[in-house]
């Protein structure tokens, strides 16, 4: 039997061709036998499970953590007091680094938002726990900001193929614009004398992202640049 | 290397190996197989008496992997391996746990024997010397049959040369490195799919045919398998990426240095070459492409150009600063650097083990042989080849679901008049 499109011999009792998939015709294919399957039908066991052992044992572990010190500090003290940093920093740690490890293939498009939404409801709960009138004006758009770089940096990453010159300069300076917000922030809520270190750090991190984008540019400067910088 | 018999035998990982430890990956690793197919049923119990009793004449094929402080190192395996019945696709994932017992794999199925090896152990060459003195030890074993130790063979009784366990970079490594800076080439397309079930497409092909071929182009039966191959790259990168794009086609061509230098070792000594030609400076035609890689090979091919680069391999190897770096730190640089470097050289292997003579009381028994190289991390296709009584199987194997490549690559053969009959794992 042929492919009457690729012109290779194929297997008896094939009913497509396994290159081009266009569909076998032999009037006497009811008549042959078909050829042995050249592999068996014995498929490999990857321990999956232990993968998610590890990781209901990790969960099992930190919950009792947490139960121990709530315990122990209601016991000692009365009041729920320093176990609630460590309860609620526990959990912070859980969701940013161990909630993508139940997944086979965490999606970083869902694990890093997430990352960003469980630091926040931890800043805001040490916030409010405190009594501090710091979060809404500094904490929430600190970490706001921080967040939508962050996401859109895996982002354009991820799915922009061309252009990582550009995208890392474009990101450096956003960061430097980001630090003078932060200290913007920083101004309105605690009174800090406004620009200082920002200026620097900004100034720093807008002459390299500008390079960068001017090294994207110059395709001399780039070539040049990859010669001397070349692993 | 430990002194053997009072202590376990241990030995460091020659200088091609001490990659392969580093940029392995929780669903990738570079294994190879090479199969060897009777026409008679395999008996299990026989072959793995055949595996038992070669454990003293290939030590350097029973190890495990072990992790060092300063480097990976290889130990004597406490038993040889257990031979299982073949899996419903070649290559199936190395665990680290399973390399932490033996980089070697038995496996049967039917009427044919394959052996999977972790590329630490050996390469193409050395293996294809174990394969075949297993095949011959079964047959005696199983049918009585006497075959001489010759084409490969080797005689299980004698021990094991010291030469056959030296890393032969170290000694024929020039005095000055070679340096060769290289356009990174163009990247197949295809996303990896998931799980890991390799799709595996074997081309049979008349050897004479093949051979005839090449004779009539002018040039060796790889040259004119590399050749098609770019041909139906710059083809499909045709399809995919506009001409201002385009990055140059090259085909990644593995060399036994055996052939270059007089060494007798049974682990890795291999070096890679990437022929290649860049479409943007215009069309090439077949006869054309079999010119330039002939030519860029034997440019590249030769003794003195071929130690150059080993020295420039071993190099960092002896570099005490870089000895003196631990494992934990060496592991991710090495892994930066093969992914900058090492993966981006060339669009595909074409790997070709040539024609393997068997011993003439052996030849009867075997059906044909086969050579099977896994994908690479980052590109999706690969091909392996190997010529056996006459029988020239070329293996793609691939681990994204288009069979493009495949399907130009053997139509194009079967227009150059090349018959090719198609079996798949599918």
């Amino acid at each position: 039997m042929y492919c009457v499109k690729c012109g290779v011999r194929l297997q008896e009792g094939v009913k497509a061709c396994p290159l081009c998939g266009t569909p076998v015709w032999c009037p006497e294919a009811g008549e042959r036998a078909p050829a042995a399957p050249t592999y068996s039908d014995r498929y490999p066991e990857y321990s999956r499970q232990k993968r998610l052992t590890v990781m209901a044992s990790l969960t099992v572990t930190l919950l009792a953590a947490m139960i121990a010190c709530f315990t122990i500090a209601m016991n000692t003290t009365g009041r729920m007091g320093w176990s609630f940093y460590v309860i609620a920093g526990t959990s912070a740690f859980y969701f940013v680094f161990l909630l993508p490890f139940w997944f086979r293939r965490p999606h970083p498009m869902i694990f890093v938002p997430v990352s960003f939404v469980s630091i926040c409801l931890l800043l805001l709960a040490i916030s409010a726990y405190t009594g501090g009138r710091w979060f809404l004006s500094f904490a929430f758009p600190l970490t706001a900001i921080l967040a939508v770089l962050t996401i859109g940096a895996v982002a354009l990453f991820r799915y922009v193929k061309k252009g990582t010159i550009f995208i890392t300069g474009g990101l450096l300076i956003a960061l430097g614009g980001s630090c003078m917000l932060a200290e913007l922030f920083q101004h309105l809520t605690f009174h800090t004398p406004l620009f200082t270190w920002s200026l620097y750090a900004a100034s720093v991190f807008c002459l390299f992202g500008g390079f960068l984008i001017l090294a994207g540019i110059v395709r001399p400067l780039r070539e040049h640049l990859e010669r001397k910088f070349f692993i | 290397m430990g002194d053997g018999r009072t202590s376990k035998l241990w030995m460091p990982l020659d200088n091609a190996a001490l990659i392969f430890p580093a940029i392995r990956r929780r669903n990738w690793n570079n294994v190879f197989r090479q199969s060897v197919t009777l026409k008679e049923d395999i008996d299990p119990a026989v072959l793995q008496r055949a595996v038992n009793e070669l454990m003293p004449r290939f030590p350097s094929f029973y190890l495990r992997l072990r992790r060092g402080v300063f480097w990976y190192y290889l130990e004597e395996v406490t038993a040889p391996p257990q031979v299982q019945e073949d899996y419903a696709y070649p290559l199936t994932f190395m665990t680290s746990k399973e390399m932490s017992r033996c980089c070697l794999r038995v496996l049967y199925y039917r009427n044919r024997i394959a052996v999977e090896f972790f590329h630490v152990l050996s390469d193409g060459g050395g293996a294809m010397t174990y394969l075949k003195t297993l095949t011959a030890r079964y047959l005696s074993l199983r049918w009585g049959v006497d075959v001489p130790a010759t084409d490969g063979v080797l005689d299980i009784h004698e021990p094991p040369a010291t030469e056959e366990l030296e890393d032969s970079f170290q000694r024929y490594a020039a005095d000055h490195p070679a340096y060769c800076p290289e356009a990174e080439a163009y990247r197949l397309p295809g996303k990896r799919e998931l799980g890991r079930f390799m799709r595996l497409v074997t081309g049979v092909i008349p050897g004479d045919a093949l051979h005839a071929l090449a004779h009539r182009c002018g040039c060796t039966v790889t040259v004119l398998l590399a050749a098609v191959m770019a041909e139906c790259v710059i083809a499909l990168q045709n399809e995919h990426v506009p001409k201002k794009r385009q990055k140059p086609v090259k085909i990644t061509v593995p060399v036994d240095l055996r052939r270059l230098f007089p060494s007798r070792t049974l682990r890795n000594f291999a070096l890679a070459v990437n022929p290649g030609v860049d479409p943007r400076l215009g069309t090439y035609t077949l006869e054309e492409l079999c010119a330039a890689f002939t030519h860029q090979l034997a440019a590249e091919i030769t003794p003195q150009r071929m130690a150059g680069r080993i020295a420039q391999n071993v190099e960092p190897q002896k570099n005490k600063l870089l000895k003196a770096v631990p494992i934990f730190l060496k592991t991710p640089v090495m892994r930066a650097v093969y992914d900058r470097r090492g993966e981006r050289l060339g669009c595909l292997n074409v790997s070709n083990l040539g024609v393997q003579k068997l011993p003439a009381a052996m030849a009867p028994y075997v059906a044909r042989m086969e050579f099977i190289i896994g994908v690479q991390y980052s590109y999706p296709n690969n091909c392996s080849v190997v010529t056996a009584n006459g029988v020239t199987l070329v293996n793609m194997i691939r681990s994204i679901e288009s069979s493009e490549l495949e399907r130009r690559f053997f139509s194009r053969l079967v227009e150059l008049g090349v018959p090719v009959s198609i079996e798949t794992n599918e």
